[in-house]
């Protein structure tokens, strides 16, 4: 077995073993689980309001889910995704490089005919997989709750769509995992590891949306992308720094996939995601042996 | 096998200004227990992570069982084996676990007949499926024996193997030490400043000063040579304090 294997392996059975991880993967399936009957309820509360008005004559307007499909049941999933899931790969990638520097087996790991590069991949890969084995296990929860709800198997289009949305949540997540894995090679300590990618995190998710936007922090938690302020100044802020909002372009991704609609252009978001992932990549490949050797100072 | 185990010229480790280790000249000969002794700071980390190609040189040049450790590292690093100084291995894997994934790194492809074959030899046989968390750090340090010498390594490296174990632990790591020479034929290099320890496990002995090896010959020359000092202990001040002299 190649030494890209053996830690790909090393990976998710460390990621197994530990605690945080298994307490976030909980609570995030749990979200997830449940979205769709929150979805429904939703849906069916308002539908209710809309037939009470309709039939005392108080509206002519048409039935808001009238058009929606049945993957808007689930559009909540999105912001569980962005809240916990991002969490949850922060945490996993955190771990993962730091786990080796906290035992300082770093040192055996590299007296060992290992190249950095292929190792480091090989724990991302094996994150990689531990995330996906997550979200095939959360798609099949979504899709048996959707096809609960609708008393029946949820159709060929609409469930291809549902698993393009998790691989999507996936490559978005893979962002994360990245984030946290460069924060424990850099940090110089523990707390200060885990910390920077949070802050990064908050900042991605609910500074930069902001900046061009008239969202208010708490409508950034609405899984649908914020829509931009009409106006010179502010579109271009939302030119420069837009594209950085990674969380708005996932939305705007989720809600084409979804069909939940949302502001934002496709291709720059799927731009933007997919840049993103290949600059954290090249850095995180790029890392030197001696990086890889520095000692925690707590 | 190569007679040389080890051998280095003019190797130098400087960050800055700071002269870590001063153009080393040593060579050790296969079969050797090979004790390199030194007060902190005195460069005998520096020379381990050097020999085990942790740490570029700045200078000179150093062969491990007739390898270039400069032009062929990997070709190095299959061939010694390497316990660190206070390593903790990890916590929720079980000794079967970190052993397989150390054991396969360094090329094993079905490792666990070899690790049960390592365990039965260290005496630590029945410990495979507990989790090395709940280990003492003489336990910690069987299985870092373990980990070193599963893929039958030529030249072993061991940094302070001893550090911070209590008195039943040092001994039977000492005649885990004696045995692998014995048994096994293994080269070893070991760092340490318990002087004690080298008189009962080393063959040939180094004396690291200020980043320069001050002395270098056999455990039993070094005591013939100094026949006015009573232990290794009074050898070893005689020649650190002609450093300062």
């Amino acid at each position: 077995m190649s030494g890209f294997v053996a830690t790909v392996r090393h990976e998710v059975l460390s990621a197994r073993r530990e605690r945080m991880p298994q307490a976030l993967l909980v609570v995030f399936l749990g979200m997830v689980t449940i979205s769709s009957l929150i979805g429904w309820l939703t849906h069916r509360t308002v539908t209710s309001v809309w037939q009470t008005t309709v039939a005392a004559g108080l509206t002519t307007a048409p039935d808001p889910f009238a058009q929606a499909t049945p993957l808007s049941y689930v559009g909540n999933v999105v912001i569980y995704v962005i809240l916990i899931g991002a969490l949850l790969a922060i945490v996993l990638g955190v771990s993962s490089t730091l786990r080796g520097r906290r035992s300082r087996t770093t040192d055996l790991i590299l007296s060992r005919p290992v190249d950095v590069a292929v190792h480091l991949g090989a724990k991302l890969a094996g994150m990689a997989l531990w995330l996906g084995v997550v979200l095939a296990m959360a798609a099949t929860l979504t899709w048996l709750s959707i096809s609960l709800i609708l008393r029946g198997a949820l159709g060929a289009g609409d469930t291809a769509r549902l698993v393009s949305f998790f691989a999507l949540a996936w490559a978005f997540l893979l962002i994360f995992v990245v984030l946290g894995m460069l924060s424990g090679v850099h940090g110089s300590r523990e707390t200060s590891a885990l910390l920077l990618p949070i802050v990064a995190w908050s900042v991605i998710t609910f500074v930069l949306p902001q900046l061009g936007t008239a969202a208010l922090p708490v409508s950034l938690l609405n899984p649908v992308a914020a829509v931009p302020v009409q106006g010179a100044g502010f579109a271009l802020v939302q030119q420069v720094v837009g594209p950085f909002a990674l969380a708005e372009q996932f939305k705007t991704l989720s809600g084409t996939l979804l069909g939940t609609g949302g502001a934002g252009s496709v291709g720059t978001a799927a731009a933007a995601l997919a840049i993103a992932l290949a600059v954290g990549l090249l850095a995180l490949l790029g890392t030197k042996r001696d990086h890889l050797r520095r000692d925690l100072r707590d | 096998m190569n007679d040389i185990a080890i051998s280095t010229t003019g190797l130098s480790k400087s960050y800055g200004d700071k002269q870590a280790l001063d153009g080393l000249d040593l060579e050790v000969p296969a079969g050797e227990v090979f004790g390199l002794l030194g007060h902190n700071g005195a460069g005998k980390t520096t020379t381990v992570n050097l020999l085990t190609t942790l740490l570029q040189p700045t200078g000179g040049r150093m062969m491990i069982g007739g390898l270039d450790g400069s032009s062929n590292p990997d070709g190095v690093r299959r061939i010694i084996g390497y316990l660190p100084e206070n390593v903790q291995f990890y916590d929720n894997l079980t000794t079967l676990e970190n052993l397989r994934y150390f054991g396969r790194l360094s090329g094993l492809h079905k490792p666990d007949a070899r690790i049960r074959q390592v365990l039965e030899y260290l005496d630590f046989a029945g410990h495979e499926n507990e989790r090395v968390g709940t280990f003492s750090k003489g336990m910690r340090q069987r299985v870092g024996i373990a980990q070193a010498i599963l893929h039958e390594p030529q030249v072993l490296f061991l940094d302070e193997p001893t550090s911070g174990l209590d008195p039943q632990g040092v001994r039977q790591l000492r005649e885990i030490i004696v045995g692998l020479n014995h048994d096994l034929g293994m080269t070893i290099f070991m760092n340490t400043h318990l002087l004690s320890e080298v008189t009962k496990t080393c063959t040939s002995i180094g004396v690291l000063t200020a980043g320069q090896l001050r002395y270098h010959d056999s455990l039993e020359a070094t005591l013939r040579a100094f026949p006015g000092e009573s232990s290794l202990e009074d050898i070893y001040l005689h020649l650190d304090s002609s450093r300062v002299a």
